[in-house]
């Protein structure tokens, strides 16, 4: 038995030896370890030994089983190495390689990511509300006063559909303002009876004016932002707005504010970041060393009103930019024709 | 606006030691924005923009008064240079004949004087600050109206006083379809409502605020003018403006409220200048009618609102200054001041905030100090709750894919409206054709992009975006959908169907089903459960569209994982291949096939060849091993329960 058991092993080590491919190697092993392999077969076959040699023969077996099988497991590597070697001879690291499928975000979405992750991470919440809304939410609780200008039919979209007697028109939002009203209005509703009103929103959404040149198309996004609490001042508007030119832009960059005008907001302010290139020194990219960013200010106490919030409890700030304006003051992204953005060239959207 | 101004002319009105790039980084700070200074010959020009609340500042007087407030902030001396003004008398012994009358209602102040002129060129400083303002010289008689407008603000007109039949204005609304000639030639038809000057005779010889009129304007002969002051109703100077698209820089100041107080100051101011460069002599009296003086304001304003607003103290003695210095009166008493506002103010500053604003601004936004507002409250966050958690993964998904995304517009044209026009959202003044209908679907949208980039053999694009669906007595319902158009792949149904399993599968929507189209064509109408949310549609043999409401998958969107054991036996699998007729469907063959016995744990169709389809089967049971007997009779089973429902033969 034990001299039949060499013999199998010597047999079985110099096939495996012998074998040149993976194939072979797998037939020598199914000779051996297989069902009806020759070892397979001899450990059935110790029903015949006498029984005081059964456990040093069963030992044996095992021994050359795992003998084999360590040989094979050895053959195999090294055969696998040596296709492997042949592989390195047939590769051109030059050759393109094969991608997954790859598509594209619009750049409009990548600002917007960017901006929400940056205004979450100081516990802002975005929201949506109606891009077709009443004129009431748009102008009217905005403080816009019944005549004011960017209620002429030059400059907003309205619609066909019946005028309400209390909203008014069906119109286009011009902005992402009416979002302070109905977000007012909301957390008032929600709060009652629950405690302070505290709001961070971040309201992101398709706007409309009629406009369209090189810096202007008739739709568009903003972002608007909106915090309102017990003594929100000036000190907390400048600091996020700080906060977000820093993390967007870069944290060598600087703001300022300028003293402007909007319905809803009073105080109110332009907002401007020192130029990438000459950091607000002037060059010849920038001229003065500032750019403009969008529109800011303390709420209105019309407009606190109108959300159903108290001006002589809470206070609040808002601001409004554009994504795209902010995408294309980015480094590398300095786009001559706003309109791009929405022509759809695939030459275009596939840069990104 | 934006006003362009020379500085030296600024000089002549405010003393100071500033440089010019001093002064307009100093009002750009605290006041109207000096966006550019610019060499200009041996002077410098400056170019601000005036915001529409601060027309008192759209003027060489206005921005001076500012620059005077905002210098000595800034560590410079700096003051008001007032103008020497005289009273306006009548140098005739008679009075020549004028009469003015106005409709209270469309007027806030009228002024005038008739003057014996003599028309010729203008001095070279004149000419100059013109030019520099972006106004063309034209003679003297014209020139001194910019040029007064400019200096102090208030726009003004000269008539020839000998084209006015009877020597009479009568200040009137236009009727609708009244026409008239302005000064440029061009011929315009009322709209109705507009501020008009009448001859009494019924012909229109002023369009008041706006422009002049052809038949009523200084000529070549003219020996005496009406010089003009007229203040009126802002909004319907706008409207007329606006409307028959006549822009002068009279009505881009008188559509925004000039302070009727200028009036008779620039008409004084005028009045100098004519008799330095057209030998003017007064021959009438000043006619000043008066009906809407600006009203009075004033207001409370306590130090707490200012901090309040401010976010930090600011001295009340500093404040008090600031408003003194822009010329407001105050009244102090405690920790409240009372505030006079003055008539160049009185559109704009009307509650406490706007005080505030005015001492904020001076003091110095960048003297602000910076911080985050206090986190005092947050709701607890659901993120499976997230819509736009759930958008953005899906776009990055989408995009994995090996979709690109697109943002079309949100209004169509009326070919690219799916459904009848009665059903739209129409634009009352849209910009143009293609723009008119705010959109129910995206696919037109889409299919419009493919058009768009016809060299692209293989274009696969998707964009999620709102539709708008009309509502009775309501805004519009709007719905987000999920549009894809997928061109250039063989098999593109399939490739579609696939696309909308992957987008369900990875929001964890459960209960997906793709029944025969309900919308025609060619293609499969998506369910979740019993719910219609989209469709796919093929257009031909290489283009299919998708469109699925993105709100229902988002309702349904799920993050919940549930645990399985794993099974301690393991399961056996096999390939079936049957033959069936082609109309037989695989969906129903599936679920028969599962329906069969409870130890068929999956199927799956793995090749369609001809009539054979070949299906792989995996039986499980959890409590123990499978043997070779149990399987072949559940194979029995199925072949059996196939046969009989749809003639299947096993191969």
């Amino acid at each position: 038995m034990e001299e039949q058991l060499m013999t199998i092993k010597n047999e079985a080590l110099s096939l495996i030896l012998d074998a040149g491919d993976i194939k072979t190697l797998e037939e020598v092993k199914l000779q051996f370890l297989g069902r009806s392999g020759k070892l397979t077969l001899a450990l059935k076959d110790i029903v015949n030994v006498p029984l005081l040699q059964r456990a040093e023969i069963g030992q044996l077996i095992n021994e050359v089983k795992q003998s084999v099988e360590e040989a094979i497991d050895r053959q195999g590597e090294m055969l696998k190495n040596k296709r492997l070697e042949k592989k390195r001879e047939s590769i051109d690291v030059t050759n393109p390689g094969i991608k997954p499928p790859s598509g594209h975000i619009h750049l409009v979405t990548h600002a917007i990511n960017e901006i929400t992750a940056i205004f979450e991470k100081i516990g802002f919440t975005r929201v949506r509300y109606p891009e077709v809304e009443w004129d009431w939410y748009a102008f009217t609780a905005l403080n816009f006063p019944e005549n004011h200008p960017a209620r002429d039919d030059w400059e907003t979209f309205f619609t066909t559909e019946d005028v309400d007697s209390k909203k008014g028109s069906i119109i286009l939002t011009p902005h992402t303002s009416n979002g302070q009203i109905r977000e007012m209005q909301r957390v008032v509703k929600e709060q009652k009876g629950k405690g302070d009103i505290s709001i961070r929103m971040l309201n992101i959404a398709k706007t409309y004016r009629r406009q369209s040149d090189v810096s202007h198309t008739q739709m568009f996004h903003q972002f608007e932002g909106l915090v309102v609490g017990k003594d929100i001042s000036i000190v907390h508007l400048k600091g996020t707005l700080d906060y977000f030119v820093k993390s967007f832009f870069g944290e060598n960059r600087e703001i300022r504010l300028r003293p402007y005008h909007f319905q809803f907001t009073e105080p109110s302010f332009e907002l401007d970041i020192n130029c990438g290139v000459c950091l607000g020194k002037g060059c010849k990219l920038c001229k003065a060393g500032w750019l403009e960013l969008g529109g800011a200010g303390i709420v209105h106490p019309n407009v606190l009103t109108f959300g159903g919030v108290d001006p002589k409890i809470y206070s609040g700030f808002a601001f409004g930019f554009g994504p795209e304006r902010c995408m294309m003051m980015k480094e590398g992204l300095e786009i001559d024709d706003l309109r791009l953005l929405y022509s759809n060239k695939l030459e275009f959207l596939t840069q990104f | 606006m934006d006003i362009k101004i020379l500085d030296s002319w600024l000089r002549e009105h405010l003393e100071t030691n500033a440089k010019p790039k001093d002064i307009a980084k100093a009002m750009s700070l605290t006041s109207a924005s000096i966006e550019r200074v610019e060499p200009y010959g041996s002077d410098f020009v400056y170019s601000a923009e005036i915001t529409t609340n601060r027309v008192d500042m759209a003027s060489v007087c206005g921005v001076a008064r500012e620059a005077a407030t905002v210098l000595p902030h800034f560590g410079f001396s700096a003051k008001v240079l007032p103008l020497k003004l005289t009273a306006v008398k009548n140098e005739n012994k008679e009075n020549v004949p004028l009469t003015i009358k106005v409709d209270e209602k469309l007027v806030n102040r009228i002024c005038g004087v008739v003057l014996e002129v003599k028309k010729g060129e203008s001095p070279q400083f004149i000419k100059e600050r013109l030019e520099a303002a972006g106004i063309r010289s034209l003679n003297n008689l014209i020139d001194v109206t910019n040029y007064v407008m400019l200096e102090i603000g208030h726009p003004s007109h000269a008539f020839d006083y000998d084209r006015l039949k009877h020597h009479t204005l009568i200040i009137r609304e236009s009727k609708k379809g009244e026409t008239i000639v302005t000064l440029d030639k061009k011929q315009h038809t009322l709209p109705g409502g507009d501020i008009v000057a009448d001859n009494g005779e019924g012909e229109i010889v002023d369009l008041l605020g706006v422009m002049g009129t052809d038949n009523s304007v200084v000529t070549d002969k003219t020996t005496r003018i009406l010089f003009f002051f007229d203040n009126n109703d802002p909004w319907r100077i706008r409207k007329t403006s606006m409307g028959l698209a006549i822009r002068t820089e009279a009505a881009a100041l008188n559509e925004k409220g000039v302070d009727p107080e200028l009036a008779l100051e620039a008409l004084q101011r005028g009045v100098a200048l004519y008799k330095e460069i057209a030998d003017a002599k007064i021959i009438s009296d000043v006619v000043d009618i008066y009906p809407h003086k600006p009203a009075v304001h004033i207001i409370k304003v306590t130090s707490a609102t200012m901090q309040r607003i401010i976010g930090v103290e600011v001295p009340l003695k500093t404040s008090v200054s600031i408003l003194e210095s822009l010329g407001f009166a105050t009244n102090a008493s405690g920790d409240t001041l009372m505030v006079t506002v003055p008539t160049w103010r009185e559109r704009d500053v009307e509650i406490e905030e706007d005080v505030v604003e005015e001492v904020a601004r001076i003091y110095g936004y960048h003297n602000i100090p910076t911080a985050l507002p206090p986190f005092t409250q947050a709701l607890p966050y659901h993120q499976n709750q997230n819509p736009f958690y759930w958008e953005t993964r899906m776009k990055e998904a989408l995009k994995d894919w090996g979709l690109t995304e697109v943002y079309t517009y949100s209004m169509v044209s009326e070919t690219m409206f799916e459904g009848p026009l009665e059903n739209a959202i129409t634009l009352k003044n849209p910009l143009d054709m293609d723009h008119v209908y705010l959109r129910k679907t995206l696919t037109p949208s889409l299919l419009q992009v493919i058009a768009e980039n016809k060299s692209y053999d293989s274009v696969q694009i998707f964009e999620i975006a709102n539709t708008y669906h009309k509502r009775k007595n309501d805004l519009p319902e709007e719905i987000r959908k999920l549009g894809i158009v997928l061109k250039g792949k063989s098999e593109t149904f399939y490739h579609a169907k696939g696309l909308v399993e992957a987008v369900t599968e990875e929001m964890g929507i459960r209960h997906v089903t793709f029944r025969d189209t309900e919308v025609g064509g060619i293609g499969a109408s998506v369910y979740r459960d019993n719910t219609h949310i989209g469709d796919i549609e093929v257009m031909d043999e290489q283009l299919v569209t998708i469109e699925i409401n993105f709100d229902e998958l988002l309702a349904h969107a799920n993050m919940k994982k549930t645990f399985t054991p794993l099974p301690k036996y393991p399961p056996v699998t096999e390939d079936i291949s049957l033959v069936v007729e082609n109309n037989v469907k695989t969906g129903d063959i599936m679920d028969a096939v599962k329906k069969t016995n409870p130890l068929i744990k999956d199927v799956e169709l793995l090749d369609i060849y001809g009539n054979t389809r070949t299906f792989h089967i995996v039986y499980l049971d959890r409590t123990k091993n499978l043997t070779t007997e149990e399987v072949g009779k559940v194979r029995e089973e199925i072949i059996d329960n196939l046969s009989k429902k749809f003639a299947a033969k096993v191969k």
